[in-house]
């Protein structure tokens, strides 16, 4: 067959080569790009990111025009652009092909994986330049690069998973980057094994899909199994039961309650792999995951439930958790399990939509507060306790603005982008009848402007704290770490009144509504006018009273401008909620209840396994080995070594022969 | 002078008073082969057990055959063994040394063995022999040699010269000098030669 | 006597196991050769014993005889090289001191 070819369930009119290369180019320059920079990228030296950067603003540019010919033109119909490349395993009746689609859901994953993705790159070569394995960071870099975007590009399952577990790779092989600090090593592997225990569930997911309708393909599947459900072929248990499977996996990945353990360590890892995979991009798979499943998930209203349940826990519990950390970059880790709780709780709702637009402009925020973080972090070499920083907001200028402009956005502060974003999660859930996950919802937002205050108001305002041998050398990042952080703040104030305004009717939805609309409908959400005087503006006012009411408290506690901290005040108020405030300290004790649950009492049950595996199963092996090895020795003793011991025995032989013969013969 | 018909006092046949000097000569300088301690003698005893055994080849009736016995076994087989006698320097020593400890059951089958073969031999009627020798000329030897078994004549040929290449590379020294080999100091690679006195 | 078959084979009945119990029993690796080389003569004197009392296998005994003779020159010359190779390497020519076969 030849090898370009477009699917024959594409739209009318073949898909022109120029669309083809474009697709084809954003999986294979990043893959270029890291295998360049690991064969070559050692002699390059300190300019071992030349490749991976080239390759990644190439990519870049790429995506962009094919986001243009998506979203903008709309080039490619409804259905989206789809490309089959090769068939993968035609295997009978189990084909799986290497075929990519681009619809809209996938052009907006590509504007936030690409855009980010290359700030970050940018980013690293200030970052990481006196690092003697930079040439190994942007290798595996740009193998993060193609995994994503192989994730968010597949257009089946299994090629979907396949990009899953790569980009589980590549968070195993950056977590671990400093791979010295045992501390980096423990984290890479507890990311991978947390994750294993959601793609254990993905994986099943995958299979009882298979088994039901007998292909992975995204459309067919979408299709055939609402189909299967509605005639009755499948029960409605069925349904559930995959979608939570999904879910499952997408729990693992985006760090949702209980498996969002591993997402705080993995901070070990560099800051621009915090803020690229941790924050902007892979943590979204599961998001992306779900929304990519709304067919599926409308037909499962009870798994839904589920979801936005999970969701909103996991964002109120890593809220409370963010607001006693003092290592910056884990309270910003549990702001993204809060945040990502909030995509969760949006899907759970029916509230796709806002779900996606949530991940995006969180992705230009949190990447841009992670950047800022990293930058922090290098102006006063390599602290990243909050304790020992404060008062850097006239030394390092840009980085403070910046982060300030990301952490307003996060509150959701009009009209930045969190603000947008944040209040449609909000308002959709009201709106849809979960007032719970409404009231919940807001909570969290009272305490995301309180957390984030204390992070901005610990690290940049009041008197400093920082060690006396390292402030006479605070100074700002290079200009290929701020450049990134100035575009993602324009970003991060702009993006939501670009795409969400006016709310819930802004270009965004009209993006995202083909993809979305039949889960709408099935789900009987879609209607509804916009009502800005009616029960819409209240919901408007409430969220960004609270908001703001959070903002500041955090100034209230932690100072800001011409305020300065009250660290009285805070103490006395950890003295009152002293349970509290170890709850929250101790990380709510996940850690330690995984320990009992899984090291100590699955630890018993493995050494009970242990016990009648090495005595009963091993004492049959080996004692059939033995019988055969002992018997072996003594025949052993025949074999002397010795030729005229032999010699005997042919003689023997030879005598014996004869007289046997002739007793036979002369009877 | 001319011998009597049968020898005196005895009333046999020469040829069988021939045959039985000749056989016993033959098995009396097997069994020192087998039984002495000094290998040196051992070796002698075998080229006259040889040498009894041509001269059974003659009461046969194949002179050729007994030349070749003396050519190839005393001339060329035996002086082969000497030498290697000579090469391992063995001496006579005590029976420990000279027997395996499991001469007794290595006798027990060879008495066994030769039981048995005696046993057959004499309760066998063979098939078509005649009741004397039938003397085979040499010219007949000839013949067969050149026609129906030229093709063996050759492989024995090839098979000899194998048995001499092989010999000599098995009995070669590994570390005989090579004529071609270079001395001993030889400069290795980056030093300069020692400056050699070209007197 | 020296007319009969069967006294030329008893006779090499001896001889053969006369150069059996000399394999076995030696143990000097070139006292064993030189008892194969009995056994061979042995087996060598039956066939020149069959040649000269079965009329149709008249020439065919004494050229059997003579290809025996001609492979037992063969198998002298490379056992007693062997010999001496071994010899050189173990410092003995005691059989039963060669033990490598047994591992």
């Amino acid at each position: 067959m030849p090898f370009f070819t477009a699917a024959p369930e594409a739209v009318p009119g073949a898909v022109s080569a120029t669309d083809q290369a474009l697709v084809l180019s954003l999986i294979v320059l990043p893959l270029i790009g890291f295998g360049l920079t690991a064969l070559i990228g050692r002699r390059l030296g300190g300019r071992a990111w030349i490749i991976a950067v080239a390759a990644i603003v190439l990519t870049w540019l790429a995506a962009m025009v094919l986001v243009y010919q998506t979203l903008f033109v709309g080039a490619f119909g409804e259905a989206g652009l789809h490309v089959l490349v090769y068939e993968w395993i035609p295997a009978g009746a189990f084909t799986v092909d290497i075929a990519f689609g681009v619809d809209a859901l996938t052009a907006v994953m590509l504007i936030v994986v690409a855009t980010v993705g290359m700030l970050v790159h940018i980013y690293s070569i200030g970052y990481m330049a006196h690092d003697p394995g930079r040439w190994r960071f942007f290798a595996y870099l740009n193998l993060f690069m193609f995994s994503m975007l192989l994730l968010v590009l597949a257009d089946n399952f299994l090629l979907l998973f396949v990009a899953w577990e790569l980009v589980g790779l590549c968070s195993y092989l950056l977590v671990g980057f400093w791979y010295r600090r045992r501390s980096a090593a423990l984290a890479a592997k507890k990311a991978f094994l947390v994750n294993r225990v959601g793609d254990v569930g993905f994986t099943l997911g995958i299979v009882a899909i298979w088994t039901t309708v007998g292909t992975l393909d995204f459309g067919q599947v979408f299709q055939l199994l609402p189909e299967a459900l509605a005639t009755g072929a499948i029960e409605q248990w069925h349904m559930i039961g995959i979608c939570l499977l999904l879910f499952a996996g997408a729990m693992g990945k985006s760090a949702q309650f209980p498996l969002h353990v591993w997402l705080p360590d993995a901070m070990e890892g560099p800051t621009p792999v915090s803020a690229l995979i941790h924050a902007a991009t892979m943590v979204n798979a599961g998001v992306y995951l779900v929304a990519r499943s709304n067919p599926l998930f409308a037909q499962a209203p009870e798994a839904l439930v589920v979801v936005a349940a999970v969701g909103i826990f996991t964002a109120i519990m890593a809220a409370s958790i963010a607001f006693t950390q003092t290592d910056i970059k884990r309270v910003l880790a549990y702001s993204t399990l809060s945040q990502l709780g909030y995509m969760f709780a949006a899907l759970g709702v029916g509230a796709f939509i806002p779900a996606i637009f949530h991940l995006l402009t969180h992705g230009f925020f949190k990447g841009l507060l992670f950047l800022g973080s990293g930058s922090v972090i290098h102006a006063v070499h390599d602290e990243q306790d909050m304790d020992r920083m404060g008062g850097l907001r006239k030394r390092i200028a840009i980085t403070h603005l910046t982060m300030l402009v990301g952490s307003l956005a996060i509150a959701g502060i009009p009209p930045l982008a969190g603000f947008f974003s944040k209040d449609e999660i909000l308002a959709e859930s009201f709106k849809l009848g979960f007032a719970w996950v409404w009231f919940i919802g807001i909570v969290v937002a009272l305490m995301t402007g309180f957390y984030m205050f204390r992070l901005m108001g610990k690290t940049f305002y009041g008197p400093s704290h920082v060690d006396p041998e390292v402030e006479p050398r605070i100074h700002e990042s290079p200009r290929s770490m701020t450049v990134p952080l100035v575009v993602l703040a324009v970003a991060s104030a702009v993006v939501g009144l670009a795409l969400g305004f006016p709310f819930e009717n802004g270009i965004l939805h009209g993006w995202l509504e083909p993809v979305f609309h039949g889960a709408e409908e099935t789900l009987g959400h879609a209607g509804g006018d916009y009502q800005l005087f009616g029960i819409d503006g209240t919901l408007l006012l409430i969220s960004t009273g609270v908001s703001v009411a959070g903002v500041l408290l955090g100034w209230r506690f932690f100072g800001f401008l011409s305020r300065r901290p009250q660290p009285e005040a805070v103490e006395r108020l950890t003295q009152r909620l002293r349970p509290a405030y170890a709850f929250s300290k101790g990380k709510w004790y996940f850690d330690e209840l995984n320990d009992l649950l899984f090291v100590r009492l699955g630890g018993l049950v493995a050494r009970a396994l242990w016990w009648f595996d090495v005595h009963i199963i091993d004492g049959t092996v080996n004692g059939i080995a033995n019988l055969t090895r002992s018997s072996g020795g003594g025949l052993r003793q025949i074999q002397t070594g010795h030729v005229q011991n032999y010699a005997l025995g042919i003689a023997a032989g030879l005598l014996i022969i004869a007289l046997g013969y002739l007793v036979v013969v002369t009877r | 002078m001319a011998l009597p018909q049968t020898v005196p006092f005895i009333g046999w046949a020469w040829d069988d008073l021939i045959f039985l000097v000749l056989a016993g000569l033959m098995l009396g300088g097997g069994l020192m082969v087998v039984l002495g301690r000094d290998i040196i003698r051992s070796g002698l005893f075998m080229v006259l057990s040889f040498a009894a055994l041509a001269g059974i080849y003659v009461l046969l009736g194949a002179p050729l055959v007994a030349a070749a016995q003396v050519l190839i076994y005393i001339g060329a087989i035996s002086v082969l063994i000497l030498f290697a006698i000579m090469l391992t320097q063995s001496k006579a020593g005590p029976s420990n040394l000279v027997f395996h400890h499991q001469s007794w059951a290595g006798a027990l089958a060879a008495v066994g063995l030769a039981v048995i073969i005696i046993v057959v031999v004499i309760y066998t009627d063979w098939p078509g022999a005649a009741t004397g020798v039938v003397a085979s000329a040499t010219t007949l030897i000839a013949n067969l040699l050149f026609t129906d078994y030229v093709l063996a004549f050759e492989v024995v040929s090839v098979l000899l010269l194998a048995a001499v290449i092989g010999g000599v590379f098995l009995a070669k020294r590994e570390d005989s000098p090579d004529p071609g080999a270079r001395a001993v100091d030889e400069p290795t690679l980056g030093r300069l030669p020692a400056p050699r006195d070209e007197s | 006597m020296s007319q009969s078959l069967d006294a030329y084979l008893i006779l090499s009945g001896l001889l053969f196991a006369i150069g059996t119990f000399g394999f076995l029993a030696r143990r000097n690796a070139i006292a064993m050769l030189m008892s194969i080389e009995l056994m061979l003569n042995a087996v060598n004197l039956s066939i020149v014993a069959f040649g000269a009392f079965v009329p149709s296998l008249a020439g065919d005994g004494a050229l059997i005889a003579l290809f025996v003779m001609a492979v037992a020159a063969a198998e002298a010359t490379v056992g007693l090289a062997i010999v001496i190779a071994i010899y050189r390497n173990k410092r003995t020519p005691l059989v039963d001191e060669y033990a490598s076969m047994r591992e």
